[in-house]
């Protein structure tokens, strides 16, 4: 029998287990830096303009990083702290720019930048048009990391700050209590645009991505764009170490027993405007202005026998994909934060871990399996050309979002639950299914939706991974957009819109329903 | 309603099983096409091939409007044990780099006999058949009449200075039609034709549908795009208009698809069916009267009005088998340099 303990305690298992995790999550694109280290390429990856477009990446991505945290951390600490009137419904609402592939967002804000008759040289194009872009999607992952980081605050303890220092004291003391997780998830928000070449194309701004996409799609040398993604991911690594160092550290926030009453959204008259003012000019920004010029078109004519043959022919692929990429990415994200959660050494690396896995493109995991998948044997076809195999590609490239939410979870529980289970002879299993699980209930569900969505979103690996005849609906949509009517082109979009809605709110029943559950087995939740 | 770690976990364990299994593998008869063609003019032809002949095309189509790292990559990392049985390029160039990746496989259709040598491969490795032409888009709102532009080299006219667009020439026809320039009227002029466009104020976008869209919004006067982008600005209504370029100089770039047999293929009779398929007269009809508004290669295929016959036009001479190399060399040396210069 394995005693319970085994959570709190050092162990080498911890390091084989956090590296194994890891190495599972980069094992996609490890074909493709196999060829790399076997390999005699000549082109030199510093060839032409990649040294300043590694430079200009990072200042992008830097940028979108703080936008993202400067607009998402206020917003969500309101959202999470206090209760007010339509808080679900926004909160659901900002959570739909993770369904919108970043290119489409570019492509709106290339055509508000018209419409508002701004110069193409205008803050709406080029750099700043692409950390517009990008921030689109990094405010709301900023927006739930604090959400689920005051969600995992002791009751007790802000009580307690209240009594003493009103709501400013509150504020004050959640918002340090969260900054780490704000700052983990504005910094993969970061990391995310410098593998996406998307906006770049649309606005004109060549980073780093761009030379990457360039080797792959134009010089067709999957060598050179694999040497690419690895000098990327290191220069990454290299400027994000304090951030690192600092966020790892601090994620670490266990809660005591008597603490462990999970906090409830109050009510403060400020965060009655205040908080649906933030959430609504999110929603405005990143869900209203890509979508208004794509819906437009569709007040003229709604193409429904094409639209509802498409949702039939993709519906279950896309619910597949996104449902297999979120269980995926957290069950992997679960083991990695069981295993680096009580070690602050194996929590920084567990962290640069998550970078290197987020900075690689999907190109290079996608064409990395598609290359295994060729040289394996037929028989392996059901694990490597399978829908299976697109949703845990999609699913161990996102394994950094569902990790940064469940270390966090995982550093909150109480040491002592798993001590005192050991003390009394419960068994490593009963513990988690008892006590750990139905803790974890609430991060688990949050980190399976947010993957699935964001998942959703990826065209790439879908396109380069789907069993013929098997695509999803963006796919679909984004592979007709080019030459289809626009009409057409708004009909399926405005159909997407409404299926992510419907997803969306899915998502939130199952999170009520499983909360009580957790409560039920009495233990507590972290959200 | 309650919901337990079991049944969440018999539920993943339910949605990774029947993610595992394909659906459609009981099937009999099916071919597996990659098409580079967009995705609203391949399906209706693939569906009547299905309904024509019992065979099922699972169809894989590429996506234009990302950039994304799309079937070509897919079908070179596939290349030693491949899924797909026919790859539909929308361009010959991209059919002769599958030829030098070793991807493809000889095929001579018998319906390809009375098609014109010119556009296909002389070892049958690809197929050339309905075209698509380059075409300089205007905007009629800010092209006053007369002052339409007539040739690609007018891009640099100081009339359009500041008002220019094209596509990104590492990508797409836009990339065949920079080494199409490159080899018809020579390294030289053709370097100087890309230099000054960026000197004269022209600009670089994402792809053609972008052209297209721009022009018709009037962020930009002219670009060059491809009939198909072009005709459906057209069918909406946007003010846009197509000038055949060079019909009184070097020719107007034609641009034929390509049918391609994949070496290898799981299905290679299906897949030379298809190829068959694709080859008909019938169908070179069909694409000339959908929204792509294609040109029957082929002499005598009868067109609607709106589609601009290929006998009636001046093409550029260009050799599409020695394309392919061409824009290999240019895409690792000028044309990157110059889109990276540009982009500064």
């Amino acid at each position: 029998m394995i005693s319970a303990a085994v959570l709190e305690r050092p162990g080498r298992w911890r390091v084989l287990g956090l590296a194994a995790g890891l190495a599972a999550a980069l094992l996609p694109g490890a074909p493709l830096v196999w060829e790399v280290v076997t390999g005699a390429g000549s082109a030199s990856v510093f060839g032409g303009d990649f040294a300043l477009a590694v430079g200009r990446s990072l200042i992008v991505g830097g940028g979108a990083a703080i936008l993202a945290l400067v607009v998402g951390f206020p917003t969500g600490l309101l959202a999470g702290l206090y209760r007010f009137r339509g808080r679900r419904v926004l909160l659901a609402g900002v959570a739909l720019p993770l369904l919108i592939p970043s290119f489409l967002w570019a492509i709106g804000l290339s055509m508000l930048r018209i419409e508002l008759g701004l110069p193409r040289e205008s803050l709406l194009s080029g750099a700043t048009g692409c950390i517009f872009s990008f921030a689109a999607i990094g405010v709301p992952l900023v927006i739930f990391a604090v959400l689920l980081a005051v969600g995992s605050t002791a009751a007790s303890n802000l009580d307690a700050t209240r009594l003493a220092g009103g709501e400013l004291a509150v504020l004050r003391y959640a918002g340090r209590a969260c900054f780490p997780a704000a700052l983990s998830a504005c910094l993969l928000g970061g990391i995310l645009s410098l593998a996406d070449p998307g906006p770049g194309q649309i606005l004109g701004f060549s980073g780093a991505a761009t030379q990457v996409l360039v080797s792959f799609s134009a010089l067709y040398d999957f060598e050179l764009a694999a040497r690419q993604c690895i000098v990327v991911a290191g220069v990454v690594l290299a400027a994000a170490s304090p951030l690192v160092w600092f966020t790892a550290g601090k994620l670490a926030a266990g809660l005591l027993p008597r603490n462990a009453t999970p906090m409830r959204p109050a009510r403060w008259p400020a965060a009655e405007w205040a908080a649906p003012l933030l959430l609504g000019l999110v929603f405005a920004l990143s869900v209203l202005a890509p979508v208004a010029g794509l819906v437009q078109p569709v007040l003229g004519r709604f193409w429904l026998d094409r639209t509802w043959e498409t949702v039939a022919r993709t519906g279950a692929n896309t619910v597949v994909y996104a449902l297999l990429a979120g269980l995926v990415a957290t069950g992997l994200a679960t083991w990695l934060a069981v295993c680096a959660a009580r070690v602050a050494s194996l929590r920084i690396a567990f962290v640069a871990g998550l970078i290197v896995v987020f900075v690689l493109p999907p190109a290079l995991n996608a064409l990395g399996t598609a290359l295994a998948a060729s040289g394996a044997p037929a028989w392996l076809d059901p694990v490597l050309r399978s829908r299976l195999t697109v949703g845990a590609v999609l699913g161990l490239r996102l394994t950094p979002l569902a990790g940064i939410v469940l270390l966090r979870a995982m550093c909150t529980a109480p040491a002592s639950w798993a001590l005192a289970a050991a003390v009394h002879g419960v068994p490593l299993g009963t513990y988690c299914r008892r006590v750990l699980a139905p803790f974890l209930a609430g991060p688990i569900a949050i980190s399976v939706a947010l993957v699935a969505l964001l998942a959703t979103a990826d065209v790439t690996t879908v396109l380069l991974l789907q069993p013929p005849g098997q695509s999803s609906f963006p796919v679909a949509l984004f592979t007709v957009m080019a030459n289809a009517p626009e009409s057409m082109v708004g009909s399926l979009a405005l159909a997407y819109v409404m299926i992510a809605c419907i997803a969306i709110a899915a998502v939130l029943l199952v999170n009520i329903l499983v909360k009580p559950l957790a409560l039920a087995r009495g233990s507590v939740s972290a959200t | 309603m309650r919901i337990t770690i079991e049944s969440l976990i018999a539920a993943a364990a339910l949605a990774f099983f029947t993610a595992g299994c394909n659906r459609t593998s009981d099937k009999p008869a099916e071919v597996v096409v990659y098409s580079s063609v967009d995705e609203v003019f391949a399906r209706p032809v693939a569906e009547r091939f299905s309904e024509d002949t019992d065979i099922a095309v699972r169809l894989v189509p590429d996506t234009e409007e990302t950039k994304s790292t799309g079937l070509l990559n897919r079908l070179i990392a596939e290349r030693e044990r491949p899924q797909a049985d026919v790859f539909w390029s929308g361009d010959p160039v991209r059919a002769a780099i599958l030829k030098s990746k070793g991807v493809s496989e000889p095929y001579r259709s018998p319906n390809a006999a009375a098609l014109p040598v010119l556009y296909s491969d002389a070892e049958g490795h690809w197929t050339g058949f309905s075209a698509r032409a380059r075409v300089l888009i205007y905007n009629k709102e800010l092209v006053a009449e007369g002052e339409e532009p007539r040739s690609v080299l007018d891009l640099n006219d100081p009339r359009f200075q500041g008002k220019a667009c094209i596509a990104n020439p590492l990508f797409g026809t836009t990339s065949m039609h920079a080494a199409a320039l490159f080899q018809v009227i020579g390294e030289e002029k053709a370097r100087d034709f890309f230099q000054r466009f960026i000197e004269n104020g022209g600009s670089i976008v994402s792809s053609n549908g972008e052209v297209r869209r721009r022009v018709a919004a009037g962020d930009f006067a002219v670009g060059i795009t491809d009939t198909d982008d072009f005709n459906v600005a057209f069918q909406e209504g946007k003010p846009v208009a197509a000038v055949y370029p060079d019909q009184d100089g070097m020719g107007t770039l034609i641009v034929p698809n390509a049918a391609v047999l994949v070496r290898g293929g799981p299905n290679p009779d299906g897949g030379k069916q298809f190829i068959d398929y694709l080859l008909r007269p019938e169908t070179e009809k069909a694409l000339a009267e959908s929204e792509a508004a294609q040109m029957p290669v082929r002499p005598g295929v009868a067109v609607p009005d709106y589609v601009q016959p290929l006998d009636e036009l001046q093409p550029m001479q260009v050799h599409y088998g020695e394309l392919a190399d061409l824009l290999e060399r240019l895409s690792a040396g000028f044309l990157r340099e110059w889109v990276e210069a540009s982009s500064r």
